[in-house]
C-alpha cells in the first residue's frame, strides 16, 4: 500500500502540457464577459498611450520652433487628458480583474473542498494532512494571478507583438527578417530551459509540501514531542526538510532567472545585427537611413513584448506546478459515492442484514470474510472479541464508509450501495473511538449532531450523558471555547461531548465504538441508564471491552478470525462455554 | 518599524550577500540607463548625421566597436543582474530558513496553554503565507525600493546637470507621491490585517475539516462543512477585494502624478525652449530618460502597498517569534545524573487554572519501582496530577519532588527524558511503526523495538500487517483500531526505558486478556528499574498495584492497596462493587461453578 509520509515526495504521473491551462479555462469561462471587457479596456488604454508620442512630435516639430505658446498649452492639456484617460482605464481594469481573480480562486477552492468532502477515509489515511491543507489554501492562492491578469497580459503582449510586426513588415521586409532571426534561437533556448524549469518547480512544490506536512504534524503532536524530549531531533528533521526546500527553490530560480537575461541579450544581438546588415551588408541606399532608424526603434519595441511574454510564461510554468497538484486532487477518484439514480432511503426502521460480506482494506488481506447476519429493527447487538479482530470494520461498513469486496449489506431491505449516502448516514449515529473536537464552543460541538437544535435540546442531551455537570463547572459553561488539541478537556470529557453529539442527532441506528472507554466507572454506571434510554426504539451496535456494559444486549457476537465465531444472548453464550465464556470468566476472575 | 529591525536581525549570515545584492542592483540600474548610449551613438553618427554616409566609409571600425560594445555591455549588465538576483534569492532564502527553523523550535517548546491559544490552522498560516510575505519583502519589495530610488536619483542628477529649471519642474511632482502614500498608509494597515485574519480562519476551517473528516462523514455533515467553508472563503475573498480596493483608490493618483511628468516636461520644456533657455538636444535627452523618473514613482506605490501586507504578516510571525514558554530551566537547576531513580513525592501540592482550583493539597510518596494506580471520576484531576511530574504544568502551591529534589530544580530535559507518558489521546506520526515506536530514541535497535512491541502486546498484530514494522501508519494512526494504537503508544513509552512510566488510561480500548498480559510485562518483564504510575478506570488494573490513590474533586480521598481499600466505605469500594457486579450476576445465574 502506497502510503505517503512527510519525507516522501508525491509522484506525479501526468506529463506537462498546456492541458492544465486549458482545463483551467473552465474556471475562467464564467468570467469571460468581464475578461473580454478588461481586454477591450486594455486595448483602449494602449491606444490612448499611443497618442502621447504624436502630441510630443507635433509640439517639437511645429509648435515650439514657431513659438506658439497657446498651442503648446493646448497640446499639454490634450496630453494631460490622454494620461488621465489611460490612468482611469487602467484603474477600471484593475478593479474588474481583482474581483475576477478572487472569484476564480474562490471557485477552484470551492470545487476542491467539495471534492475533498466526497473522498473516502482512505484518502485522508494515506497521506499527511498537511499535504492536503496546503493544496486547499496556498496552492490555490498562488494560481490566482496567473488565471486572471496573467491571461489578459498574455493576450495584450501577443497583440502588441503582432501590431509591431505588421508595422515592421510595412517598413522593410528584409530588416524584419533580420529582427525575426533571433526568434528561433530564443525559442530553442526557452525550450531547453523550460524542460528543466518545470521539473525544478515541481520539486519545489513537493519539498514545500513535505516541509509543511511535517510542520503540521509537529504542531498537532507538540506534546508528544515534549513527552519524549524529541525537540532537538525533530527540529533537526525539520531543518533537513527546510534545507532541501531551500535547495530546490534555489535550483528553480537559478533556471527561472535565466529567462530574462537570455531574452535581453538576444534582443540586443538582433538590434546590433540590424545595424550591421542595414549599414554594411545591404547595398548602400536600398535601406534608407530613415527606414533604418525607424526599424531599430521598432525592433526594440518588438522584443519588449517578447520579454514580457517570456516573463509571463515563466510565471505560468512555476504556477502550473501548483495547478497540476490541484487538478490531481480534483481527479482523485471518489470510490464511495452515490450510484447513478440512487434513491433516498426514506425513513428507516433500522433493520440491518449482512449477506456474505467480505471486506479488505488492501487487496488480498481480508479483514472479514463471508459474514452474514440479520438484525431486527430495535435490536441491540454487542460486538466483542480481541482488538483488531474487525469489530470496528464491521460497524463502519454499515455506514458505507468503505465499499465491500464481496456480498451486500441491506438496511430495511435496501442495498446500501443503491441509496444515497446522505440519507443513509444522516439516520445513523456513530460514536467513534476518537472523539474529534472542533474549535468553537462546547455548545457548537454538541450541536454538530443536529444543527438546528435549540440550546435547551443541547443541554438536555448533555444531561442525559452526564456531561452537564462538568460543562457547567467550566469557565464559561456551554460557551467555553475549546479546540482540537486543547488541554481544556480530558479524554473522558471529550468522549462525553461526542456522546451528547451523537445522542442529539437522534439516529435510527446507533453505533457505539468503545464509546465509554475513557470514562470513569462511576460516570459510566450513571451513563448506562442514559444509554438504556437511548437504545429504546433504535437498532444499536455496541463495541466494548468491559463486558459489564453489554451484558444486557439482545445479542452478543464474538468476532474473531475474520468472522463471527459465536452469536447469541449472554446466557446462551455462557451455556456454550466457548470463546465468550472464556473472555467473560477471565474478566470476572 | 519594529518589523524591519526584526528583519535585519534575522538577516544575520545573509547580510553580506544582501548588501552586495543591493549595490549590484544599483549598479545594474545605472548601467541600464546608460546602455542606450551605444545605440544612440550609432544613430547619431551613422544614420541621422548629415555626414552619415561619409562617416560610414571612414569610420567603419568605430561602427564595429560600437556594435561590439552594445552587445558586450548588455551581456555584462545581464550577467551582473543575474548575479544580483541570485544574491537576493540566496539572502532571502537564508533569512527565511533562519526564521522558519526558529519558529519551529518556538512552537515545539511552548507550554501547554500555548496550544490552547493558537489553532493549528492559524500556526500553519503564519509559517506558510505570512512567511512568504516576509520573503517577498526581502527579495522583492526592498530590492524594488532601492532600485527605484537609485534610478530616480541618478536620472534626477542627470536632469539637473542638463538644466536646473526643467529638473526642478519635474521634481515638483514628487511630493504628491508622499502625500498620497501617507494617506493610503492609514487605511492599508487595517485592511491587510483583516485579510490576514480571514486567511487564518480559512486555514483553520480547512485544517479542522481534514483532521475531522471521520466525524464529518459519520454525521453526513458534508453540506454543512461546505457551507461553513464557503462562508470563510467568502470572507477571505471579500477582505482581499476590499484591501485591493483601498489600494486601487490611491493607485490612480500616483499613476496620474507619474504620468503627468510628461505633460510638465512638454509644457515647461516647451516654454523654456521657446524662450531659448533649453536646446532641442537637451529636451530630447531629458525626455528620453523620463521613464527612469516616472516608473520609480509608479512602482513606489506598489511597494508601499506590499509593504503594508508585509507589516501585517510580519506582526503575526513576530508574535510567535518572541513567544517564550514560562516553564524553563531555572538558573539554580542542578546537574543531574543521566538516570533518575524514580522516587516521587507530592508535598502540599495545589494546582489551579485561572484561579479555579483543580488539585488541592496533595500529599503522597511513591518509591522507586512501585506500581501506583490513580483512580477518580472524569474531571477529578488525574491527568493534571501526572502532568505536574514532568512539569508540563507548574503547581501553584507546594512542591513536587523527584528523587528528593524539587522538579523545578531539575534540568527540564533530564526530567522529561526520564519520564515517559503514554498519553490518553494517542497521536502517532505518519511514519513507519518502527519509527513510531523508536520515537523517543531513533537510534534504537530493531531488536529492541520488537521487544517493546512484545511487552506492549503489539507484536502479534504488527507481524500480521503486510509490511510488518515497516508499515506506514497514517497521521493519528488512522487505519489502526483504538486498542492497536494504544499498544503502539505503550511500546513507544517503554522504548525509552524510563525511570518513571506514566500510563494515562492507555489500556482503555484494549481487551481484558491483553490488558492483563500488559500488566504482567510491566511488573515482571521490564529490563530496567521503573516507577509505574497508571491512570485507570478498571479494578482489574488496580488489583495488583502497590498503592492506589483515589482522587475526588481534586483531593486525595484515600490511599491504600486494593485489599485495604475494599475494606473501607468509599469511592473505590463503590467502583469495585459496580464492576464486580459481573461476578455477582454470574454467580446468580449459576454459570460459574
Amino acid at each position: 500500500m502506497a502510503r505517503n509520509k512527510y519525507d516522501v515526495d508525491e509522484q506525479l504521473e501526468t506529463p506537462f502540457d498546456f492541458g492544465h491551462l486549458k482545463r483551467s479555462f473552465k474556471y475562467i469561462k464564467k468570467y469571460r464577459g468581464k475578461m473580454i471587457l478588461s481586454l477591450a479596456i486594455s486595448i483602449l488604454a494602449a491606444i490612448a498611450g499611443l497618442i502621447g508620442p504624436l502630441i510630443t512630435q507635433r509640439a517639437l516639430d511645429v509648435t515650439i520652433p514657431k513659438g506658439r505658446i497657446a498651442e503648446l498649452v493646448g497640446l499639454a492639456a490634450l496630453l494631460l487628458g490622454c494620461t488621465l484617460l489611460s490612468v482611469v482605464l487602467g484603474n477600471i481594469r484593475s478593479r474588474i480583474m481583482t474581483v475576477v481573480g478572487q472569484n476564480i480562486i474562490f471557485d477552484i477552492r470551492e470545487d476542491l473542498f467539495e471534492h475533498l468532502q466526497k473522498l473516502p477515509f482512505t484518502y485522508y489515511d494515506d497521506r499527511p494532512h498537511g499535504k492536503i491543507l496546503i493544496r486547499v489554501i496556498n496552492y490555490v492562492n498562488s494560481v490566482s494571478d496567473m488565471l486572471s491578469n496573467g491571461i489578459i497580459n498574455f493576450i495584450m503582449e501577443i497583440l502588441n507583438m503582432v501590431f509591431i510586426l505588421i508595422f515592421m513588415l510595412i517598413v522593410d521586409v528584409r530588416l524584419t527578417l533580420v529582427a525575426l532571426s533571433g526568434l528561433p534561437l530564443f525559442m530553442a533556448l526557452m525550450f531547453a530551459i523550460k524542460k528543466h524549469q518545470r521539473k525544478a518547480w515541481q520539486d519545489v512544490s513537493n519539498k514545500s509540501s513535505n516541509m509543511n506536512a511535517y510542520l503540521q504534524e509537529n504542531i498537532v503532536g507538540a506534546r508528544i514531542t515534549q513527552v519524549f524530549t524529541r525537540e532537538e531531533e525533530n527540529a533537526g528533521i525539520y531543518d533537513k526538510l527546510n534545507t532541501s526546500y531551500r535547495k530546490s527553490w534555489m535550483k528553480a530560480v537559478r533556471l527561472s532567472n535565466l529567462v530574462w537575461p537570455t531574452t535581453d541579450n538576444i534582443s540586443t544581438l538582433v538590434r546590433a545585427a540590424m545595424f550591421a546588415v542595414g549599414l554594411l551588408v545591404l547595398p548602400a541606399g536600398t535601406a534608407s537611413l530613415g527606414t533604418l532608424a525607424a526599424m531599430t526603434g521598432y525592433a526594440s519595441r518588438f522584443w519588449q513584448p517578447i520579454m514580457s511574454l517570456s516573463n509571463i510564461l515563466n510565471n505560468f510554468i512555476n504556477n502550473i506546478a501548483y495547478l497540476e497538484r490541484i487538478f490531481e486532487t480534483l481527479d482523485e477518484p471518489v470510490t464511495v459515492s452515490d450510484k447513478e439514480g440512487a434513491e433516498d432511503i426514506g425513513e428507516i426502521s433500522g433493520q440491518v442484514s449482512f449477506n456474505d460480506v467480505t471486506f479488505a482494506y488492501e487487496e488480498d488481506n481480508n479483514v472479514i470474510e463471508h459474514v452474514s447476519f440479520d438484525v431486527k429493527a430495535g435490536e441491540s447487538v454487542a460486538l466483542v472479541g480481541p482488538t483488531g479482530a474487525g469489530k470496528s470494520t464491521i460497524v463502519s461498513l454499515i455506514s458505507r464508509f468503505y465499499n465491500l469486496t464481496k456480498g451486500s449489506i441491506t438496511v430495511d431491505g435496501k442495498d446500501i450501495s443503491e441509496v444515497t449516502l446522505k440519507s443513509l448516514r444522516s439516520q445513523m449515529g456513530i460514536m467513534l473511538q476518537d472523539s474529534f473536537i472542533f474549535s468553537g464552543t462546547i455548545l457548537d460541538n454538541i450541536r454538530y449532531g443536529k444543527l438546528d437544535a435549540k440550546d435547551s435540546e443541547v443541554v438536555k442531551a448533555a444531561k442525559t450523558v452526564c456531561a452537564d455537570q462538568f460543562i457547567t463547572l467550566m469557565e464559561d459553561g456551554y460557551e467555553t471555547q475549546v479546540n482540537e488539541r486543547g488541554s481544556k478537556l480530558s479524554g473522558g470529557e471529550k468522549q462525553l461531548i461526542s456522546f451528547a453529539r451523537t445522542l442529539l442527532s437522534d439516529p435510527k441506528i446507533l453505533v457505539l465504538d468503545e464509546a465509554t472507554s475513557s470514562i470513569d466507572a462511576k460516570t459510566e454506571a450513571l451513563l448506562q441508564q442514559g444509554i438504556a434510554e437511548l437504545l429504546k426504539g433504535r437498532t444499536s451496535f455496541i463495541i466494548a471491552h468491559r463486558l459489564s456494559t453489554i451484558r444486557n444486549c439482545d445479542r452478543i457476537m464474538y468476532i474473531d478470525e475474520k468472522g463471527i465465531a459465536e452469536s447469541g444472548t449472554h446466557d446462551e453464550l455462557m451455556e456454550k462455554k466457548g470463546a465468550y465464556y472464556a473472555l467473560y470468566t477471565s474478566q470476572s476472575a | 518599524m519594529f518589523q524591519l529591525r526584526w528583519l535585519w536581525k534575522n538577516m544575520k549570515g545573509s547580510r553580506a550577500a544582501y548588501i552586495a545584492a543591493l549595490f549590484l542592483s544599483i549598479a545594474c540600474n545605472v548601467m541600464y540607463i546608460t546602455s542606450p548610449y551605444f545605440q544612440s551613438k550609432i544613430i547619431d553618427t551613422f544614420i541621422s548625421n548629415d555626414n552619415a554616409l561619409e562617416n560610414l566609409k571612414n569610420q567603419k571600425s568605430l561602427l564595429w566597436w560600437l556594435l561590439v560594445g552594445m552587445v558586450g555591455f548588455t551581456l555584462l549588465r545581464t550577467v551582473l543582474q543575474y548575479a544580483c538576483n541570485m544574491y537576493y534569492e540566496t539572502a532571502s532564502q537564508g533569512m527565511i530558513y533562519r526564521v522558519r527553523t526558529h519558529l519551529f523550535r518556538k512552537i515545539e517548546n511552548q507550554d501547554m496553554d500555548f496550544y490552547d491559544r493558537y489553532r493549528t490552522g492559524d500556526l500553519m498560516t503564519r509559517l506558510t503565507g505570512d512567511l512568504d510575505m516576509v520573503r517577498h519583502m526581502v527579495s522583492w519589495v526592498i530590492k524594488g525600493c532601492v532600485e527605484s530610488i537609485a534610478l530616480f536619483t541618478a536620472s534626477m542628477v542627470y536632469f539637473f546637470s542638463i538644466d536646473v529649471r526643467t529638473a526642478f519642474c519635474i521634481l515638483a511632482m514628487t511630493p504628491a507621491i508622499f502625500i498620497v502614500t501617507r494617506k493610503f498608509s492609514k487605511r492599508a494597515g487595517p485592511a491587510y490585517r483583516k485579510v490576514r485574519e480571514a486567511s487564518s480562519s480559512l486555514n483553520t476551517a480547512a485544517q479542522e475539516n481534514i483532521s475531522g473528516n471521520r466525524v464529518v462523514k459519520a454525521f453526513a455533515r458534508e453540506d454543512y462543512e461546505i457551507e461553513k467553508f464557503r462562508e470563510k472563503d467568502e470572507q477571505y475573498r471579500t477582505a482581499n477585494i476590499k484591501a485591493a480596493k483601498v489600494w486601487l483608490r490611491y493607485q490612480p493618483m500616483i499613476d496620474f502624478a507619474a504620468g503627468s511628468l510628461a505633460v510638465i516636461l512638454l509644457l515647461a520644456g516647451g516654454i523654456f525652449m521657446i524662450k531659448q533657455h533649453l536646446t532641442m538636444g537637451q529636451y530630447v535627452a531629458i525626455s528620453g530618460l523620463l521613464w527612469a523618473v516616472s516608473n520609480p514613482m509608479r512602482n513606489m506605490g506598489n511597494y508601499v502597498n506590499d509593504f503594508f501586507r508585509f507589516m501585517a504578516s510580519a506582526g503575526k510571525i513576530i508574535e510567535i517569534y518572541y513567544e517564550a514558554p514560562k516553564i524553563i530551566d531555572r538558573s539554580d537547576a542542578k546537574e543531574d545524573e543521566e538516570r533518575l531513580k524514580g522516587d516521587i513525592e507530592f508535598k502540599n501540592v495545589s494546582y489551579s487554572i485561572k484561579g479555579k482550583p483543580i488539585l488541592k493539597d496533595l500529599n503522597f510518596k511513591i518509591n522507586a519501582g512501585e506500581h501506583v494506580v490513580i483512580m477518580g471520576a472524569t474531571g477529578s484531576g488525574k491527568t493534571s496530577l501526572i502532568n505536574l511530574i514532568p512539569r508540563f504544568y507548574e503547581c501553584t502551591e507546594g512542591t513536587v519532588l523527584v528523587d528528593g529534589t524539587d522538579v523545578r530544580r531539575h534540568k527540564l530535559h533530564t526530567l522529561r527524558k526520564n519520564i515517559s507518558i503514554a498519553t490518553q489521546d494517542v497521536l502517532l506520526y505518519s511514519d513507519t511503526i518502527d519509527s513510531n515506536i523508536a520515537f523517543g530514541d531513533s537510534e534504537l535497535e530493531e531488536e529492541y523495538v520488537k521487544r517493546c512491541a512484545e511487552l506492549a502486546a503489539a507484536s502479534e498484530f504488527i507481524e500480521k500487517l503486510p509490511m510488518k514494522y515497516e508499515t506506514i501508519v497514517g497521521e493519528r494512526g488512522v487505519g489502526l483500531s483504538g486498542g492497536q494504537k494504544q499498544r503502539i503508544s505503550l511500546a513507544r513509552a517503554l522504548a525509552v526505558r524510563p525511570s518513571v512510566l506514566i500510563l494515562d488510561d492507555t489500556t482503555s480500548a484494549v481487551d481484558m486478556e491483553t490488558e492483563s498480559f500488559i500488566q504482567q510485562s510491566l511488573d515482571k518483564k521490564l529490563d530496567f528499574p521503573c516507577t509505574k504510575i497508571v491512570i485507570a478506570q478498571r479494578i482489574s488494573s488496580s488489583k495488583n498495584a502497590d498503592k492506589i490513590i483515589i482522587l475526588e474533586d481534586g483531593r486525595i480521598s484515600d490511599i491504600g492497596t486494593h485489599e485495604e481499600l475494599i475494606q473501607r466505605e468509599g469511592y473505590y469500594r463503590q467502583i469495585y462493587e459496580l464492576q464486580s457486579g459481573i461476578n455477582c450476576a454470574a454467580e446468580e445465574s449459576g454459570v460459574r461453578a
